[in-house]
């Protein structure tokens, strides 16, 4: 008598037709971008990163490789004073420059989806300094001076923040001062995708909630910002990387100085131990942002996932009751079989 | 969906409501526009103005000088400067189109197909974003090199193919495409194909767009690529081409700061004449929710 089937072994998932199919698609659709990353930006870096344990100078006779250890990361941070001074201003300021400019880019795109006349020309007004930013026309504007603000006294806000702040924190806000002017014109893609996002939510929410006796002030907590939540956490991620790589960025130039630099301590490898070290600097701020604005799950993901968990806790039961049954059953053939003599021989059926 | 315009709800007239924005607006208008109208002045600068203290904003006696001296010293060069144009418009096109041809399929596939490493190689792009591009200018060498590439083209494009960028902001598009949108062509018989050109490519129009003004102007302005890895002075791009002009000038004459106003309104105009073509449909922002 068999009550309690034998437990089924869980079969290995093989991917059915479809599937694999999507899966092939998949991998034909990643392909060419896969090569031209494996290509030009894996590899090299897996390249300096080998690098940077060595120091390199290039010779008439190919590279030469001496191996340092960590020799380069402790003359960077022992022997280069202004590299750490600059890292942590640069932290300081990507910090408050990233909130600034995803609160700026939210506060105007909300402004230039509402219903005003012009609206396209004010639109393309605010995406245009996109185009400059980022070409050399920037520097040339830098170096007239045409980013900041000439009346304002920085100085004299960088001393009064001093005496409450560390010094390298009240220098990174005075630059973010001075350069006031460069944070709004760096918030062009983020009020695009901003404004994008804004479209997209249903406008019959907002009748919803309007009907429901809802302020402009309540819709925009209760329903702008949630809907648009995913959208905030891509315009910081691409600030943090925006501000980090920009060509206005010192950092950027002290790693380009030190790499084309033929002098016998620095070059290549140098180079690379910096870049790596303010990549995981950039990692971090960048972590720091998708832990802030992450999606946490929402409640329905909350309860599916208690419901899921009550689930496996009723097949662990059912499980446990199985065992105990079919030891139960195993015993009590014992016993029968004791007791009684059968004459069933093994052959069949009786 | 083609019929489908968006929310085009722009009023025609001008309403007592909307005082109150155009008031926040108007100053941060001015603060924006600023560098434009500045480049286009400052080419325009006869030579006592380019170097006036404090330095002068509007033009007040506009000369074409700037350009003419531009036009001499690109004549006196062994190398026409069509050429130049010709290479960097050959250089730029290709890469921008391969480089968001490649980088929508990929996020249609990392986005929405499943298949076995998706999540790590959105981690590999991560990663890439976050590494500083300068810094591996020399393997990048040493790869080109070993492929055979300096002194071609390709040696120019190749390596701008893959912007991370590029990627990462049309990836956070492609997510907000409906899964059930999909799922309802898939079941109408639309092969992967299918759904990559007629679903997501117009749903993400205006990513794609803002991806492409963001590569044009990488590629456009590069130098660092022509200058390391071309060697053959016909194939370098304009923006190297500016660039030496205007540094070898400036180091000895003052000349120099005229032509380098005029090289850099010119190397700003097709970044302007492009993002007006694109304007449109980077504005005209979508209808994901074609769904109800």
């Amino acid at each position: 008598m068999k009550i309690f089937g034998k437990k089924e072994k869980k079969p290995r998932i093989k991917l059915g037709k479809l599937e694999s199919r999507e899966a092939r698609m998949g991998y034909l659709f990643v392909a060419p971008w896969l090569v031209g990353v494996l290509a030009f930006l894996l590899i090299p870096l897996a390249q300096s990163f080998y690098y940077m344990w060595y120091n390199i100078r290039i010779t008439p006779n190919g590279m030469k490789f001496t191996f340092l250890g960590t020799g380069n990361f402790t003359q960077i941070w022992l022997e280069n004073p202004e590299f750490p001074q600059q890292l942590v201003t640069y932290i300081w300021q990507t910090l408050i420059e990233v909130p600034i400019i995803v609160v700026f880019a939210l506060m105007i795109a909300i402004m230039l989806n509402g219903k005003i006349v012009a609206r396209g020309f004010f639109r393309l007004i605010f995406f245009l300094p996109v185009i400059i930013v980022s070409g050399p026309v920037m520097n040339l504007l830098v170096s007239e001076g045409a980013s900041s603000i000439p009346a304002m006294d920085t100085q004299a806000i960088v001393s009064a923040m001093e005496t409450v702040l560390p010094v390298s924190a009240a220098e990174g806000i005075g630059e973010i001062f001075s350069n006031m002017i460069m944070t709004l014109w760096y918030s062009g893609v983020q009020i695009l995708i901003f404004l994008s996002a804004l479209q997209k939510v249903d406008p019959s929410m907002y009748e919803a909630a309007k009907i429901d006796g809802g302020s402009e002030w309540e819709c925009f907590w209760k329903i702008t910002l949630p809907t648009i939540k995913p959208m905030i956490l891509l315009c910081s991620v691409y600030s943090v990387i925006f501000l980090s790589g920009n060509e206005q960025n010192e950092l950027i130039t002290m790693i380009k100085d030190a790499m084309f630099s033929g002098t016998k301590e620095k070059g290549y490898g140098y180079a690379s131990a910096m870049a790596w070290m303010y990549a995981l600097v950039i990692t971090l701020i960048t972590l720091l942002f998708f832990l802030l604005l992450g999606s946490k799950k929402d409640h329905y993901d909350r309860l599916v996932k208690k419901h899921q968990k009550q689930l496996k806790k009723e097949e662990r039961e059912a499980k446990r009751i199985e065992r105990r049954g079919r030891r139960n059953a195993a015993r009590m053939e014992k016993i029968q079989r004791k007791g009684k003599f059968t004459t069933y021989d093994g052959s069949g059926d009786y | 969906m083609a019929a489908y315009r968006g929310h085009r709800t722009n009023p025609d007239k001008f309403e007592k409501g909307q005082i109150k924005i155009y008031i926040m607006i108007l100053p941060m208008i001015l603060l924006t526009g600023l560098p434009i109208i500045f480049i286009i002045f400052h080419a325009f600068k006869p030579m006592e103005e380019l170097f006036a203290f404090p330095p002068k904003f509007i033009t007040t006696n506009p000369t074409l000088d700037n350009f003419a001296k531009l036009a001499k010293a690109s004549r006196s060069a062994s190398i026409p400067l069509s050429k130049y144009v010709f290479n960097s418009v050959f250089i730029t096109i290709v890469s921008v189109l391969a480089s968001l041809l490649f980088s929508t399929m990929a996020a249609y596939a990392l986005s929405k197909l499943k298949f076995k490493g998706r999540t790590m190689m959105m981690q590999i792009n991560q990663i890439a974003l976050m590494f500083v591009a300068v810094a591996v200018m020399i393997p990048r060498y040493l790869i080109v090199n070993k492929l055979g590439l300096i002194d071609t083209y390709l040696a120019e494009i190749l390596p701008l193919i893959a912007v991370p960028v590029a990627l990462f902001l049309v990836k956070g598009f492609v997510d907000q495409v409906p899964d059930s949108l999909i799922e309802a062509a898939y079941l109408d018989g639309a092969s992967e194909w299918r759904i990559y050109t007629s679903i997501i490519i117009p749903l993400i129009k205006p990513a794609i767009a803002t991806a492409a003004i963001l590569v044009f102007q990488q590629v456009w302005t590069n130098i660092e690529y022509a200058n390391y890895y071309i060697n053959d002075d016909s194939l370098k791009s304009l923006a190297f081409y500016m660039n030496t002009l205007t540094s070898a000038t400036t180091t000895n004459t003052v000349a120099g700061q005229g032509i380098a106003a005029a090289a850099s309104l010119i190397m700003f105009l097709p970044n302007l004449i492009l993002f007006c073509i694109l304007q449109n449909s980077v504005m005209n922002t979508m209808a994901t929710s074609g769904i109800k």
